[in-house]
């Protein structure tokens, strides 16, 4: 042994660095025969010792990637194994989890009174956030898991009947009777309420303003009908098109804007209701439920405009 | 990738077992790494140092080569040996390897 540290003890320390003690001795012993043998052959050939030593090492590669290739070790921090389970995972997270917690924050934050600036400025870095933590945690599970080598998360082989259903393409008559019931239903809910009352100790105490009627309710109503006509027109084409979309977008708008102003001008909800049936709380109680309805109102908005669009994204490519 | 890469993995995977069953043949007779490694690549079974040991690493632990420590020589050498579950691997690869060489015989000819 010269006393210098040539390049081959070097190269053996670096690649037993990550190796279990256990077998550090005997694999460092036998990688450097293997590589003085190497070296030999190449001197006997002719080379100059150093630019022989120098040329092994070299073929070897990597030494982190060589001791990988001798305890098992994945180069990789998801590999095929799990892939698949990982990403459907995530993204099945992703589309669940910062819609709920934006959701969840921004009613919290109204309820307390912040302003949408202020909510806006807590939004973006929670959702950041949330993203951000969701990936990380998701992943680092799966790196786990493939390093300790546990078979599959899915217990059991896959069988065609984990096939997903076909997406709906067509729009039924199903769909359209649905649609129209919920209108129907609507209607008759709104009348009941201005004319008759649902609490039965306070007859003709409507939860909507009565300064609402007749204009008002008469022009949702009108809107209604376009959007009951929107209904019959997608049955009757047989799927959702993009002008549909975009129409029955702009009658949610025509809708939701509307009642959202009256809300917060305090003409939507009879100011007289939560008083007259919770005389202690009313006011502040009543101050909460618009605020849920408000909420309730734009995210029925988005959702119908939404999965329209969708349908009719999805039945284009068809 | 350019044409000659896609030509070299497609040979690579194609290859790949074959090192296995010439390790598993070579080794009835007890040999060392590089030893090997040379044997190998005079028999038209060419691979590359940093596969094969770890290969023999793997083969060891799977229970088809055992090993030896030959320190008789000036440079102490770790000799494997094919074992008996070695020696039936070796047997099931090579009829295998037959079956599809007859079945790549078989195939329509090319033209």
């Amino acid at each position: 042994m010269t006393a210098t540290v040539t390049l081959t003890d070097r190269y053996v320390d670096t690649a037993m660095r990550t190796v279990p003690e256990a077998q550090r001795a005997d694999l460092a012993a036998e990688l450097r025969a293997s590589i003085e043998d190497q070296i030999e052959a190449r001197v006997e050939q002719g080379e100059p010792h150093d630019s022989a030593e120098r040329a092994v090492l070299t073929e070897l590669g990597d030494p982190d990637k060589l001791a990988a290739g001798y305890t098992d070790r994945p180069l990789w921090l998801v590999g095929p194994r799990y892939f698949l389970d990982w990403w459907r995972l995530l993204k099945l997270l992703l589309y669940i989890v910062p819609a709920c917690a934006a959701f969840g924050v921004a009613l919290a934050m109204v309820l307390d009174g912040a302003t949408f600036g202020e909510i806006v400025g807590a939004l973006v870095p929670l959702l950041l956030s949330v993203v951000v933590h969701l990936a990380f945690w998701t992943t680092l599970v799966f790196v786990i898991l493939e390093r300790t080598g546990h078979d599959t998360m899915t217990s059991g082989p896959w069988t065609p009947d984990q096939l997903p259903e076909p997406r709906q393409k067509g729009v039924g008559l199903g769909d359209m009777i649905t649609s129209l019931a919920f209108l129907a239903i609507m209607v008759g809910v709104v009348l009941w309420d201005l004319f008759v009352g649902f609490v039965p100790t306070e007859p003709g105490l409507s939860f909507l303003d009565p300064g609402l009627w007749p204009w008002w309710i008469l022009a949702l109503f009108a809107v209604m009908a376009l959007e009951a006509v929107v209904a019959v027109v997608v049955y009757a084409i047989g799927r959702w098109t993009i002008p549909l979309a975009v129409a029955n977008g702009i009658l949610n708008l025509v809708i939701a804007v509307p009642a959202l102003w009256l809300l917060f001008e305090g003409r939507l909800i009879n100011p007289a209701y939560f008083p007259t049936i919770i005389p202690d709380d009313g006011a502040e109680v009543g101050q909460i439920v618009s605020i849920i309805v408000g909420f309730v109102i734009a995210g029925i908005a988005i959702w119908d405009t939404v999965d329209a669009a969708l349908k009719a994204v999805r039945a284009r490519r068809a | 990738m350019s044409e000659s890469e896609i030509l070299e993995t497609h040979l690579q995977e194609l290859r790949r077992g074959t090192v296995v069953l010439a390790c598993l043949r070579l080794l009835e007779t007890p040999g060392y790494g590089y030893g090997l490694l040379e044997e190998l690549g005079e028999r038209g079974f060419s691979t590359d140092a940093n596969t094969l040991y770890p290969l023999l690493r793997r083969l060891e632990k799977q229970g088809f080569l055992t090993s030896e420590w030959n320190t008789e020589e000036s440079r102490p050498r770790k000799f494997y040996r094919t074992s008996d579950a070695g020696l039936r691997l070796a047997g099931a690869l090579t009829d295998d390897f037959r079956a599809i060489a007859a079945a790549i015989d078989a195939l329509p000819e090319e033209n």
